[in-house]
């Protein structure tokens, strides 16, 4: 155990700040870490591609995958300077961090082909998997994908989507077998965005803004090559695209904890509320908690490079959304009456506002209580409940 | 911050672990809470872990974990927190315990002759009182009065440092600093283990207790209670682990490190306690069972090198000077 990683790494880590400081776009140091955006702006698209052209956009890949064979200890010195620096990879999450890797573990020789341009953002993703009547319980999803002849005919709804109305294509959960148990009658299509039959809906969220979208799928006609994976095999698809998406999270998520934390200190300052022991202590707890849970994420990669697995990073996901729902209360008591006023020219509106994104960390990505049923089963080996 | 373990460090853990799990049965530690003699047997094959005080400190920490965990008696514990002030003071004693703690309970460098939180004072042969200064007395054990806390498994003790007490080393202010603070995140580390202790009692507990016809843990009220239980362990041992490499990187940063990291252990000490008496129920609540054990360390240790609501006005001092 020691603090600092080797010299290879800090000559790596030298590497990674001398491309951000010559290639990073303005906007993309500018961009705000709480925002999400449904139009992907010209910069983002560049700033992807360039990332992808020099082996900068998934550093652990392959050339020919935006990568340069990196080792997971430079993939993590990669994301640290990264989050450091508040610079994203891409505006649009799905294609690289999701779907890319699904479809290099599961699809076959013409759906991996499809890989690299999802990874370089020349394509948009979307991924349709929440329903109205499948939220957290993701299995009981209902849109119908009903063999007819060489395709699929697709009926029904998604919602909660990103990017869908950007999006070129959908990686899409569909249910194949009806009369199966619940989980084993799901299988994963990829669907043109632009077929026929396909009705994208803003919707717009208790943050004011349209964010995401619903999808309504009207016989939409689907090529039968386009099944990723066995049919009625998605399921084993969506456990997949979920550990993609936690493994790399917890150094951004921390970090964007951090930069929280310390913009409250901020506050107290301009507040006149850095002599009152009760907020002292309150921002102290605060970093304390999330000092910690940098600490843990880096124990937990020590864990994954012995066993390939880390349960410790379970619980990032989980202890850092719900700490960011604090931090933000927090910012609201020390505004005092100032905290709910909107208005222009009230820049300290974006606490209030981060309050509302921050909600949206405690359910998207699986809810804080189905993380802990899981943690719980996994990880504690407690017996499942009935 | 590379948490792998070197193969050295892994097997001090699984030696000290085994070597704990065979001679530090919770039998000990009731025999130890009427006998102080009980812990002789014990102590015979923890003696030889006495080397690690004056070594890194992220090795003192993952001892400092076991004993926690076990609850071990005897002055082993007490030795790895004065390590460096023993090697300051250029004797050979064999067990040794710091006399470091103001009256209102901060591990800090000062000059009050009053002292408290001294470890284990009847079971070492050496006691030193650090001075602002760095000057280093030893207090004669037989001066300490002892001070009946909650937890059986281990005595505190209080003394005056007399102004005749002898002179017996020296240590410059910033190694002062830094080995109080090496002190602090041993004592973390422990009541890390303790903690842990607790939690697997508590899974265990759940995982084969039956109401209703199956085991309590498949409740998804129980389950939840066990999550935020171990998450709450696992970052603090993660600081302690963490504010371990900091010590002896002797980076900036340690200060910070070890307000985190034992504001961190004392509330995941204290969540513990709390899940875990509610979740044995009834059991829990009876002497015969072993949980009180250590439930009683953990609430005494939580105190020891300054307990969480101090730390973290520190930790708040630090950030707040910082701008």
């Amino acid at each position: 155990m020691e603090l600092g990683w080797g010299p290879e790494e800090e000559r790596f880590r030298a590497e990674v700040r001398a491309f951000l400081e010559r290639h990073a776009p303005p906007e993309a140091r500018a961009a705000s870490r709480d925002e999400v955006t449904d139009t992907i702006p010209e910069w983002a698209r560049r700033w992807q591609a360039t990332l992808f052209d020099h082996g900068w956009m998934i550093p652990g890949y392959p050339p020919e995958l935006g990568g340069r064979n990196a080792t997971p200890t430079q993939t993590l010195v990669y994301l640290e300077e990264l989050a450091a620096a508040g610079i994203p990879r891409s505006l649009h999450f799905p294609g690289y961090a999701i779907v890319a890797p699904s479809l290099l573990e599961y699809g076959d020789t013409a759906q991996r082909a499809l890989a690299p341009a999802a990874i370089r953002g020349d394509d948009v993703w979307c991924i349709g998997m929440s329903e109205p009547e499948a939220g957290s319980d993701l299995a009981a999803l209902r849109t119908r994908a009903v063999r007819d002849g060489s395709s699929f005919l697709v009926n029904g709804q998604k919602v909660w989507t990103s990017y869908a109305a950007a999006a070129d294509r959908c990686f899409c959960y569909v249910r194949t077998d009806p009369e199966a148990p619940k989980h084993r009658g799901i299988s994963v299509l990829i669907i043109d965005m632009a077929s026929p039959g396909i009705e994208v809906r803003p919707l717009r969220q208790l943050t004011g803004s349209a964010e995401f979208a619903e999808v309504f799928f009207t016989d939409v006609r689907v090529p039968a090559a386009n099944l990723v994976g066995r049919l009625n095999d998605g399921w084993r698809i969506t456990q997949g695209s979920l550990a993609h998406e936690r493994a790399g999270l917890w150094v951004e998520g921390v970090a964007r904890l951090e930069h929280t934390v310390a913009e409250l200190l901020d506050l107290a300052h301009r507040r006149g509320l850095t002599g009152d022991p009760i907020t002292r202590r309150r921002l102290a707890d605060l970093h304390q908690r999330a000092a910690s849970l940098r600490a843990l994420g880096y124990r937990g990669f020590a864990t994954f490079m012995s066993r390939q697995a880390a349960p410790e990073h379970s619980y990032m996901k989980l202890a850092t959304s719900e700490l960011a729902k604090e931090a933000f209360e927090c910012a609201l008591d020390l505004l005092g009456p100032d905290a709910v006023l909107v208005g222009d020219g009230r820049p300290d509106r974006r606490f209030v506002h981060g309050l509302f994104v921050s909600f949206a960390g405690t359910i998207g990505g699986g809810t804080s209580e189905i993380q802990r049923n899981v943690i719980a089963q996994r990880v504690l080996a407690l017996p499942r409940g009935r | 911050m590379n948490f792998t373990l070197s193969a050295e460090q892994e097997l001090l853990v699984t030696t000290l672990r085994d070597l704990l799990a065979r001679e530090c049965p919770p039998a000990l530690l009731r025999a130890h809470w009427e006998d102080r003699q009980a812990q002789e047997p014990l102590w015979r094959h923890l003696r030889s872990f006495v080397e690690l005080a004056d070594g890194p400190a992220v090795d003192a920490a993952l001892a400092a974990g076991e004993l926690g965990y076990a609850a071990a008696p005897g002055p082993l514990t007490a030795s790895l927190l004065a390590g460096p002030f023993l090697a300051a003071t250029g004797r050979s004693d064999e067990t040794v315990t710091l006399a470091a703690a103001r009256p209102d309970g901060a591990w800090v460098p000062h000059d009050d002759p009053e002292r408290i939180q001294v470890l284990d004072a009847d079971l070492v042969a050496l006691v030193i009182a650090p001075a602002a200064d760095g000057t280093l007395r030893a207090v004669p054990p037989g001066a300490a009065a002892p001070d009946e806390t909650v937890d059986g498994t281990r005595r505190q003790f209080h003394l005056t440092v007399g102004p005749d007490a002898e002179v017996v080393g020296h240590l410059d202010p910033d190694r002062l600093t830094a080995a109080l603070r090496r002190a602090v995140v041993l004592l973390a580390a422990e009541l890390c283990g303790t903690t842990r202790r607790i939690c697997d009692l508590t899974l265990a507990h759940v995982r084969t207790r039956v109401q209703f016809d199956v085991p309590i843990g498949s409740f998804q009220a129980v389950q939840h209670a066990c999550v935020d239980m171990s998450l709450e362990l696992e970052r603090a041992w993660s600081a302690a682990c963490w504010a371990a490499m900091a010590v002896d990187a002797d980076d900036p940063d340690a200060a910070r490190a070890t307000h985190v990291a034992k504001a961190a252990a004392g509330q995941a000490a204290r969540r513990a306690v709390r899940t875990g008496i509610q979740l044995h129920g009834g059991i829990g609540y009876t002497w015969e069972h072993d949980l009180h054990l250590f439930l009683r360390r953990a609430l005494a240790a939580e105190p020891l090198g300054g307990n969480t609501g101090w730390h973290l006005d520190r930790l708040g001092d630090l950030l707040f000077a910082a701008r």
